[in-house]
């Protein structure tokens, strides 16, 4: 008779496939993962209670720091949500802005996010493309706001910069060029068998788990559920592009790549016809009291950012500092479907399981 | 044709564009005029409005002012001016509610130094920051 025997092994939280300072305990039998805990909280600021103590303006850059790879998708949808509560309308030239920042971001993030995850497996060289084009977009974004992560760029009733000359053509010359790369990405990585069998039916999870877990994104829309907010809910002034909502029917870590990769080129639409519609002139900025106070009572939006939706609730009791806030973090909300993935699966598809769910950790810890 | 081949004409395609990074310490890197580095601090332009250390999200500007030396003049001037850059995490709002402009942005981005006490930058400090500074402060 073998005699087997249960491991404890520890991943993390200073494991370069993490992503960050996430940890997870495994109980192993052999190669099999009998149980997986997540051990989260190393990256934890309080946001949320921070900004009980701070003005409205004061916390945007907060927001910046949660999901630092989509920090516009954070700005919007602080801005938003005080905006929606104070009934402010902010002015077309604007919402043009945002909307082109936050989709470049989009792409920027499902870029890192490809190039990291092909890393995961051992490929180094898409990483360095992928970070290539993304420095395109970051230095866009960059000439935009003047950050390169942290922008900072979004104000409660509009944004804080026009953009300088020449940018919205500067935009509209990357869409052709990233869609080109695009077809070289797919070259790249989507037809490689190594790939193929590394990612085929792993992970894989059904529409009612997907909804029961309250899943999001990507990770919602690879098991065939059609459901995005930019379509379903529209904000900002998303019911003026034509785009398409991505989705895969397996529910694998496959269709989650080929979700986000579709997703690039949907973005990629978006910015075209924002550029090409960029109003001539106009205001970028509402007319806002100069110290925001926020009617009593409490409000709750939600957004599409690209890793799910973010939702942001305020209840404010007429101060201008909220009573209570709390974000809705997607990659929070993602994560805690992965206990259930990894059991019974190799050891060897842990980094590929985790990885397709794409987190950020300063999104999970908030 | 094999999925792995596709990929390897993709790279041979690559070895020939040019490349794309910056001999960084060597050049200095090209920034935008937006760009949010190390402040500068203009002391004759201040009047101790004590606004940036109010929207401070960190709390990292710490400020005294002092009377006017000429008794005919109403008004502050400025003492002391310290920003800790430990904490300071330059989101640019001390810029933004400035209304003499004597904060601005610069494109000095270069914050290492070899202690803590060294991050504490006084007035004299942001006043010789006056390399890079932002050309157009506000939209």
């Amino acid at each position: 008779m073998i005699r087997t025997e249960e491991m404890l092994l520890n991943v993390g939280p200073q494991h370069p496939s993490t992503h960050g300072v996430f940890r997870l305990v495994l109980k192993i039998d052999g190669e099999i993962i009998v149980e997986a805990t997540p051990v989260i909280g190393y990256l934890h600021r309080g946001t949320e209670k921070l900004a009980e103590n701070l003005q409205y303006t004061q916390i945007i850059p907060y927001t910046d720091r949660m999901d630092y790879i989509s920090a516009m998708t954070n700005n919007y949808v602080i801005c938003h949500a005080v905006e929606t509560m104070m009934g402010i309308q902010v002015p077309e030239r604007a919402e043009y802005l945002r909307v082109l920042a936050m989709e470049l971001n989009r792409v920027a993030s499902h870029l890192l996010w490809w190039g990291t995850y092909i890393l995961d497996f051992g490929a180094t060289s898409p990483l360095l493309y992928a970070f290539r084009e993304r420095e395109l977009i970051i230095n866009l974004l960059n000439e935009l706001s003047g950050a390169r992560i942290t922008f900072n760029y979004m104000r409660v009733g509009g944004v804080k910069w026009d953009a300088p000359e020449g940018w919205i053509e500067k935009v509209a010359d990357f869409v052709p060029y990233m869609r080109e790369q695009l077809k070289g990405y797919h070259d790249l990585v989507t037809g490689n068998e190594i790939f193929l069998n590394r990612t085929k039916g792993i992970g894989k999870y059904t529409k009612e788990d997907a909804l029961n877990y309250s899943l999001s994104g990507p990770n919602l829309r690879c098991t065939g559920i059609k459901w995005d907010l930019r379509k379903d809910e529209p904000y900002s002034i998303y019911d003026r592009f034509d785009f398409n909502v991505v989705t895969r029917e397996d529910g694998d870590a496959y269709s989650r790549y080929e979700c986000r990769l579709a997703e690039i080129e949907e973005s990629l639409k978006i910015i075209e016809q924002a550029a090409e519609q960029f109003p001539k002139d106009g205001e970028t900025m509402a007319k806002v009291p100069k110290i925001i106070k926020v009617p009593k009572g409490e409000g709750f939006v939600r957004i599409e950012a690209s890793r799910g939706e973010i939702g942001c609730y305020i209840a404010s009791d007429g101060k201008k500092e909220p009573y209570r806030m709390k974000f809705r973090r997607p990659s929070f909300y993602n994560l805690q479907i992965l206990p259930k993935l990894l059991k019974g699966e190799n050891i060897s598809n842990l980094i590929a399981i985790l990885g397709a769910v794409d987190i950020v950790l300063g999104e999970v810890d908030g | 044709m094999l999925g792995w081949t596709k990929g390897l004409a993709y790279t041979l395609k690559n070895l020939t564009r040019e490349k794309v990074t910056y001999d960084y310490p060597n050049e200095p890197l090209p920034l935008p005029d937006r760009f949010r580095g190390v402040q500068k601090f203009y002391p004759e332009k201040c009047i101790v409005c004590n606004q940036c250390a109010n929207i401070c999200p960190t709390d990292c500007i710490q400020l005294t002012g002092k009377k006017h030396p000429d008794p005919a003049k109403k008004g502050k001037i400025i003492d002391t001016y310290d920003i800790n850059f430990e904490i300071c995490i330059l989101c640019d709002l001390c810029t933004e509610v400035c209304p003499t402009e004597a904060i601005v942005m610069t494109n000095n981005f270069e914050l290492a130094d070899y202690s803590r006490d060294e991050l504490f930058k006084n007035l004299e400090w942001l006043d010789e920051n006056d390399e890079n500074i932002r050309k157009v402060n506000k939209a």
